[in-house]
């Protein structure tokens, strides 16, 4: 079990450390956005996981459990915020068609 | 095992510190800061395995909610003031 809980906490830091890469890797505020919100979802419930795994007690799994739904939940707001405000002020030039722009436009 | 998983957090929190100083823009800070809030929780539960103990397992709850409510804050700061 401690094993287990050692390697899953291996691939949630590696997680961690993708998301880093993608960070600053790539050339987009919308790329890196993307970059630094999805990967640390996956990676904190992995360590969670492991840190469950190898401590196998009741508070620590509820805590852990905990951290993982906060995680999940404010992750994916607070980057959606973020880039809303992004995309109203800062206007980075896109590659494509703009939906959005569309869709304010007839609100 | 624990001290691989520090090693590889550390170097995540190296990346974030160079986009963090490179970023062009304000909301490029803001990722890199919020990527680096979410290393530091991970290194706290990796050393709370490491240690074997619940000790810092509140400590990540309340940073995770800190990091939310920072980045909700400088998302709006951005979008009054402009980045």
């Amino acid at each position: 079990m401690d094993l287990v809980g050692g390697i899953v906490l291996v691939i949630g830091s590696l997680f961690i450390l993708l998301a880093a890469v993608g960070t600053v890797r790539f050339t987009d505020i919308y790329a890196r956005m993307h970059a630094a919100a999805k990967g640390p979802a996956l990676g904190v419930m992995l360590v969670g996981i492991g840190t469950a795994m190898t401590i196998r007690s009741i508070p620590a799994t509820v805590g852990v459990s905990l951290v993982i739904m906060l995680q999940l939940v404010t992750g994916a707001v607070g980057s959606h915020m973020l880039s809303r405000s992004v995309y109203r002020k800062l206007r980075p030039p896109l590659d494509g068609t703009d939906e959005l722009a569309e869709r304010e436009a007839h609100e | 095992m624990t001290d691989l998983a520090f090693a590889i957090l550390s170097l995540a929190a190296i990346l974030f510190v160079v986009r963090l100083l490179r970023g062009p823009s304000v909301p490029d800070r803001v990722v890199a800061l919020d990527g680096l809030l979410i290393t530091v929780m991970c290194a706290v539960l990796v050393g709370a395995a490491d240690q074997g103990s619940a000790i810092g397992i509140d400590t990540v709850i309340v940073v995770a909610l800190l990091g939310f409510i920072s980045t909700g804050v400088l998302a709006r700061y951005v979008e009054q003031r402009g980045g």
